[in-house]
């Protein structure tokens, strides 16, 4: 049962790198950020605004330098790795500019790698739900091929079967489309806008593509987002 | 799917390096498996062909010669020595039993052995006594009227195909002296296995040299003493003459057991920089497939995989091809050994064939797969540090 009230909560979260002279430079300031239950949000931004970088926050790959950020009303900046790494994996869906698909592993394999390291849904359904995801996404056809047997619109449709896996209520998108040409990237988007519609997930995506951009619920700017969206850029 | 799946499909998308890896661990593997091999069953050869008898008596020259020719069936013979000899062991009272023998010539490789029954009596202190697996010994007749009988280790039977009633010779000269097996020994896991035993009597009218000069040549004889507290005695009277020596068989073996020990030694440090090179070899190529999937590992940890679980993916992985090298390596170095044991043995060399299952496989086979979780552990280290955000950028 998803908790009510905002699915994504950010306050005051600042993300800083160190620099080799010894400096420091801010790339993200987010004083408040608050992302609906269901819908697609649309985050634009020219390229080094923060988006990748918000995202990451936001996923828990990387920790921001000061803030907090609730996802369901977990504080996921107050759990240890380990639990961070396991809500991620439970609790967020993330599909990648790149793909990033596992060469070695087929298209139902990747899907179900998931579903192994979430340990949320039992060993024997695991592969019987990866091919009904995969079918629904129309690639019932191209279980068993690996990455490099797919198209790159397939391939970015087993990283939304992928990030559809373990059933998360929030899904990440980044850039999406970029890696795409302009038929196949319409095509992937419908896709993912459907099955996200359908579901009733909550859909975040940073793009500066125009298709991306008119095709969500709502739009935002990583320039009103982001306090150093021009610093950063 | 289990992370075992995960490194099988790793080792599947590498086919060409993992094979590679996994032939390289078992070479390594091979070569330690089969060292062991070969110089334990040389080791065991020697201590299973020891003799019962404490004194060897043969003609002045090198002990060892001595005892590795008439024991081990090695080396070329000593020279001969008179019947003479034989006869006053047998007359001596601190003697219970003195066996005369023979070196000849050799039919298809396996070297006559003349001797007399007694040399197969079970006396009681005999801990292998040879005994025969079908037919019956050659009788001890009259020198001057052999009977040209022959009694054949299992290998020369085995090897010759030579069967009871069977007739042979080698080289035309002996046809006029044809020899006829009459029995055929047990396999004793001996250098007896590879003899052919006849008569003192046939053995020097067979010989052209005793044959014209009317002698009764012998290469040594055999000695047990009544007490033990005679062979310090008898050792030394009969290194006295000019002639004459004997030698201890057990001293002997000990000196061949130090050689050994020596050869152990250098070999110990080449099998060790073979471990080296082999851990090397399985570290670097983890190292590189991990610096090659560090995209791989923070897409997985951004699927939710846990530090552990990718540390533990690469550490199963490089325990899967040290395994894998492991086993195969056990089974090559196994036949190299019986390969490297057959042709010892077909040139006379005291070797066992030694397949048994022992520690040395399980031991052998949990360190490999310790040196591949040691190659591993920088690799894994490695992917647990991967940072995620870093290496997920877009390509």
């Amino acid at each position: 049962m998803t908790p009510a009230g905002p699915v994504l909560s950010l306050r005051g979260v600042t993300k800083s790198f160190p620099l080799a002279d010894g400096g420091v430079l801010q790339v993200l300031d987010v004083e408040h950020l608050e992302l609906p239950a269901a819908g697609c949000t649309v985050i634009r931004g020219r390229s080094g605004s923060g988006k990748t970088t918000l995202l990451n926050l936001i996923a828990g790959v990387s920790a921001p330098t000061d803030g907090t950020i609730v996802i369901h009303g977990t504080e996921i900046t107050a759990l240890p790795e380990a639990r961070r790494d396991r809500f991620r994996a439970e609790r967020i869906g993330y599909v990648f500019q790149s793909f990033n698909l596992l060469p070695a592993f087929s298209a139902l394999e990747n899907v179900v790698l998931a579903m192994m390291f979430a340990r949320a849904i039992p060993r024997r359904e695991q592969r019987p739900r990866a091919r009904a995801i995969l079918t629904r996404l129309g690639l019932g056809a191209r279980l068993g091929h690996k990455p490099g047997q797919l198209s790159r619109g397939e391939q970015q449709r087993v990283a939304i079967a992928r990030a559809l896996a373990n059933d998360p209520p929030l899904i990440l998108a980044d850039e999406p489309c970029a890696s795409l040409d302009a038929a196949t990237a319409r095509e992937v988007l419908t896709v993912l806008l459907a099955v996200c519609r359908e579901a009733a997930k909550t859909l975040l995506v940073v793009s500066h593509d125009e298709a991306v951009l008119a095709a969500g619920d709502r739009l935002l700017d990583m320039t009103t987002i982001n306090a150093r969206a021009e610093a950063a850029g | 799917m289990t992370p075992v799946t995960v490194v099988w499909r790793y080792l599947q998308g590498r086919f060409v390096t993992s094979v590679l890896t996994v032939v390289s661990v078992a070479l390594g593997v091979s070569l330690v498996i089969a060292s062991v091999l070969l110089t334990r069953g040389i080791k065991e050869a020697f201590i299973a062909g020891a003799t019962d008898y404490n004194l060897i008596v043969g003609a002045k020259g090198s002990p060892t010669q001595l005892v590795l020719n008439v024991i081990f069936r090695m080396d070329a013979p000593t020279p001969n020595i008179p019947l003479s000899t034989y006869e006053n062991l047998r007359s001596d009272p601190r003697v219970e039993v003195a066996v005369p023998v023979a070196m000849g010539d050799a039919y298809q490789g396996f070297r006559y052995v003349a001797t007399t029954e007694a040399y197969f009596a079970p006396f009681s202190w005999r801990r292998h006594v040879p005994a025969l697996l079908t037919g019956r010994l050659f009788r001890n007749e009259a020198p001057e009227r052999p009977d040209y009988e022959a009694v054949l280790g299992a290998d020369a039977a085995r090897r010759t195909g030579l069967k009871p009633e069977d007739r042979f010779y080698e080289g035309e000269e002996m046809a006029a002296y044809p020899l006829r097996v009459v029995g055929v020994l047990r396999p004793a896991g001996t250098a007896d296995d590879r003899a052919i035993f006849i008569s003192l009597g046939s053995y020097w009218e067979m010989n052209e040299i005793s044959r014209k000069a009317m002698i009764k040549p012998l290469t040594a004889v055999l000695v047990r003493p009544k007490r033990l507290s005679d062979l310090p005695a008898l050792h030394r009277g009969w290194n006295v003459g000019p002639d004459l020596q004997a030698a201890l068989p057990s001293a002997i073996l000990l000196n061949v057991f130090n050689l050994l020990g020596l050869v152990e030694d250098v070999l110990a440090v080449v099998l060790a920089v073979v471990a080296v090179v082999v851990g090397l070899y399985l570290f670097v190529t983890m190292y590189n497939a991990t610096l090659e999937r560090r995209r791989e590992i923070a897409t997985m940890r951004a699927l939710g995989a846990r530090r552990a679980t990718v540390l533990g993916i690469v550490l199963l992985e490089s325990c899967a091809i040290a395994a894998l090298g492991g086993l195969a390596g056990i089974l090559g170095g196994h036949g190299v050994a019986a390969l490297g044991g057959s042709l010892l043995a077909a040139r006379g060399g005291p070797v066992t064939q030694g397949l048994a299952f022992s520690a040395l496989q399980p031991v052998t086979f949990g360190a490999v797969v310790a040196l591949g979780a040691l190659a591993g552990l920088l690799p894994a280290v490695l992917a647990y540090r991967t940072e995620v955000a870093e290496n997920l950028a877009p390509l």
